[in-house]
């Protein structure tokens, strides 16, 4: 099979932002070009966290039914279009992976590295470049491990049971250790 | 063996407070029922709803790192049927490619493109969200006149072809078609009729390159050979696939 799925370029953050607008008042056109602007983000995410086509695309079917039910309630000023896209799509890539029968197989944590290692990948715009430094700053102030997991849990929406079996570690262990690392970064990004 | 304070795990019994439930659930953490459970509060109580969403925002720079894949084609078309915009596909009936719905389209369109070329019967419009609508590719000539109507079916690897009738004097050559994915070479599908609506089968090799933005190209070649491994005859026709 061919394989002519040729990567976007990263999405403009303004575009979306427009499209939503007109998608909330019921315009099929606007949610089309909205879909086909923001899809292959959209499948990349939900792609990382079910690593199976077929389990994404129905994640991501479910995700743009949900976006166009639930257009009127994006409010720019608690997030960005495409963070708000985003996330509709991982949560329903991770509701499907917590589902029952799901085939979705572990990445070993290393894969995670490559997230890591993505980190120069050029953001959309200025200010999303700033803010991007600023998470990986703060994540860099974390022991390698706990980063690795942090990115784990974010990148395949993995549960504590499931990083705690990867990394051997106990559960309580790991719980304890990701909080405490969630409430390191959120003071760190708060500074 | 840990720094110390990391084996006095407590935060295993004590509730973890609601600022990191919400991270939990933002970050996928959480058992199912625990999930749930965080999500349904998410959708009643504002505060936590805003809590979630600063964690959403926290990580987002993480969200548009991931690498682009582009969903298949066949994607769209199930998003528009769960939205009720279009009946649900009616399979193991009459093939798609002879039902009358899409004949009275290629018609009407055939009548909108080409009202100069051709004298056809304006047949009615049927409605447009039906579950045999699929975009139109003319296939013009430099002029712009229509020379054959095409409806791509990416998925089923099929091509409908609907010629205008006396638009294309092949002579002696044949009427071979191509696809031109964007930047690339062309390809070619085989012949197809000047004179006769048919379905030209696609290999599934192929049926990726059937996306929107690629050409569709006809060419007048040696009628040996086909389908030919390069065009060689004049493009008599082409036209951009349109939109999923």
């Amino acid at each position: 099979m061919t394989q002519t799925n040729a990567p976007q370029p990263v999405v403009d953050a303004r575009g979306p932002e427009l499209l939503l607008s007109r998608v909330a008042a019921g315009d099929r056109d606007a949610f089309q070009a909205l879909y086909r602007e923001t899809s292959a983000l959209l499948f990349g995410i939900c792609l990382s966290v079910l690593r199976d086509r077929a389990e994404a695309e129905d994640a991501l079917q479910e995700a743009y039914v949900a976006i166009w039910h639930k257009a009127a309630q994006f409010d720019r000023s608690r997030a960005t279009a495409i963070t708000w896209l985003g996330s509709i799509a991982r949560h329903r890539a991770i509701d499907r992976r917590r589902g029952a029968g799901s085939s979705a197989t572990w990445v070993a944590l290393d894969v995670i590295e490559q997230h890591a290692a993505d980190e120069g990948r050029a953001a959309p715009s200025p200010d999303d470049a700033q803010s991007a430094a600023r998470l990986d700053g703060c994540m860099s102030q974390l022991e390698p491990q706990r980063q690795r997991l942090i990115r784990a849990a974010f990148v395949e929406g993995a549960t504590y049971s499931e990083l705690a079996a990867r990394c051997g570690s106990p559960l309580g262990t790991v719980k304890s250790w990701i909080r405490r690392s969630l409430l390191q970064l959120r003071a760190c990004l708060e500074q | 063996m840990n720094s110390p304070t990391d084996d006095i795990d407590t935060s295993d019994r004590s509730p973890p407070g609601d600022d990191l439930l919400a991270a939990e659930l933002m970050l996928g953490l959480l058992e199912p029922d625990e999930r749930r459970r965080a999500a349904a509060r998410a959708e009643t109580d504002p505060a936590f709803a805003r809590l979630v969403d600063g964690w959403d925002q926290r990580f987002a720079p993480w969200l548009v790192r991931v690498e682009p894949v582009a969903p298949s084609a066949a994607l769209w078309p199930r998003i528009r049927r769960d939205l009720g915009w279009e009946a649900p596909p009616q399979r193991a009936r009459a093939p798609l490619w002879g039902s009358l719905l899409l004949w009275r389209c290629a018609t009407a369109v055939a009548a909108g493109v080409a009202l100069a070329v051709v004298l056809l019967r304006p047949a009615v419009v049927p409605p447009t969200e039906t579950a045999a609508a699929r975009p139109v590719t003319t296939l013009a000539h430099d002029d712009g006149r229509a020379a054959w109507l095409v409806t791509v079916d990416a998925t089923q690897g099929k091509v409908f072809v609907v010629p205008v009738p006396g638009t294309v004097s092949p002579g002696e050559r044949i009427c071979e078609l191509w696809i031109i994915p964007s930047g690339g070479a062309p390809i070619s599908l085989g012949a197809v009729s000047d004179r006769k609506a048919h379905t030209v089968d696609i290999a599934e090799a192929l049926r990726a390159r059937l996306a929107a933005g690629a050409v569709l190209a006809v060419t007048l070649e040696d009628r040996q050979g086909v389908p030919h491994a390069a065009p060689a005859g004049p493009i008599v026709a082409k036209g951009e696939i349109l939109d999923i």
